[in-house]
């Protein structure tokens, strides 16, 4: 309860510091883990469409849940980076098993990978690997 | 503006964001369903006028079951602006009236200044932002652009750098728009489109519906002061 309480400061006092400097960006990855313990490739999780038509975006103004949603699950990535949580760790892990590329599969790990530029290149960091857990809830 | 309109007109645009928001979650396959629900009845009962004291104080109370829920804001900054309405109208009801109402409502009014002056001003200080190179970033590799197609804006560098210090200009220079009526409600205008693009090209609807529902408290304070001077 302390911690809901201390969240409503920031909101009597905010900073209003949007896009202050550009953080390293997270992407969540998963794979799937099978029966024999082998590991298949990592896949983006929440991958973005190639592009969006101008009626799908105008329809987003006042419907955008799974968007929001994606949004949320940047804000956990996040949290994760800088201090690990188990709230924001099943979050991931709940939204991962809802997956419709997932179903059928036993076991999973999902892991956070941290773009950034450097100069001229982009660089991507694994920051953090989640412990196997149940596909299956 | 008057003070009761510019608090009705507040109560009303908050209303419909909130029920926008609460019908996403209810309706939209996410979590937290029967908590959004609450808030949805809530909204509604807001949006009717009747009991809008009661209505406020309770929004506010389930704000924190919301906040426990989500260890923090859903979604970061809109929430953040939503609360902060939410909790500043609500004390504008509760308040006597008179200086102590007027305060609290004229609190949420400043921080919607703030909020376009100090996300212009930490821009402006840093070489990133004056050079087009942070945009080109957001649009590069952060998680908001809606479609990788946008990813190739980044490349684009004139257009970039434009519209990095059109936006921080903006942002910075805002609060002069207090000075006079007709170039605050352009001000506004240009604000909202702001919000728009956003929305369009980064996904936050939230943002535009939240802080749009703040913009009465910002005409009926220029109002009041223009009066007060």
């Amino acid at each position: 309860m302390l911690k809901t309480l201390s969240s409503v400061l920031p909101v009597l006092m905010p900073s209003w510091r949007f896009f202050r400097t550009i953080e390293p960006s997270p992407r969540v990855e998963y794979v799937i883990i099978g029966a024999d313990g082998v590991t298949e490739d990592w896949r983006q999780a929440f991958p973005r469409p190639a592009a969006v038509s101008a009626r799908q975006i105008i329809g987003r103004l006042f419907w955008n849940p799974a968007w929001n949603d994606a949004l949320f699950v940047v804000s956990c990535a996040e949290r994760i980076a800088e201090q690990p949580t188990q709230h924001s760790i099943n979050e991931i892990t709940q939204r991962i098993r809802q997956l419709p590329q997932i179903q059928g599969a036993e076991k999973g790990r999902f892991r956070l990978t941290f773009v950034s530029r450097e100069g001229d290149e982009f660089s991507r960091e694994v920051v953090y690997i989640s412990e196997e857990f149940a596909l299956r809830p | 503006m008057t003070f009761e309109l510019a608090l009705r007109a507040t109560e009303i645009l908050l209303a419909l964001a909130l029920i926008q928001q609460s019908v996403e979650h209810v309706f939209g396959g996410g979590p937290a369903r029967r908590l959004f629900a609450v808030r949805l009845l809530l909204a509604l009962a807001l949006l009717s006028g009747v009991y809008s004291a009661w209505s406020l104080a309770l929004l506010s109370l389930h704000s924190l079951a919301v906040l426990h829920r989500f260890q923090g804001p859903y979604n970061g900054g809109s929430d953040r602006m939503g609360l902060l309405i939410l909790y500043c109208i609500c004390l504008t009801h509760w308040l006597p009236a008179g200086l102590l109402s007027e305060v609290a409502f004229g609190y949420l009014a400043v921080q919607v200044v703030l909020s376009y002056f100090m996300s212009g001003q930490v821009k402006i200080v840093n070489a990133d932002w004056r050079s087009g190179q942070a945009l080109a970033d957001v649009f590069a590799f952060s998680a908001y652009p809606v479609s990788e197609s946008l990813r190739g804006l980044a490349a684009r560098k004139q257009t970039v750098l434009a519209a990095s210090w059109s936006v921080m200009l903006f942002e910075v220079l805002f609060p002069l728009a207090l000075l006079n009526q007709a170039i605050l409600i352009g001000a506004l205008g240009v604000a909202a489109a702001f919000h728009l693009a956003n929305a369009c090209l980064f996904g936050l609807n939230r943002f535009l519906w939240f802080w749009i529902a703040s913009y009465p408290s910002i005409l009926w304070l220029q109002a009041r002061l223009m009066q007060g001077a």
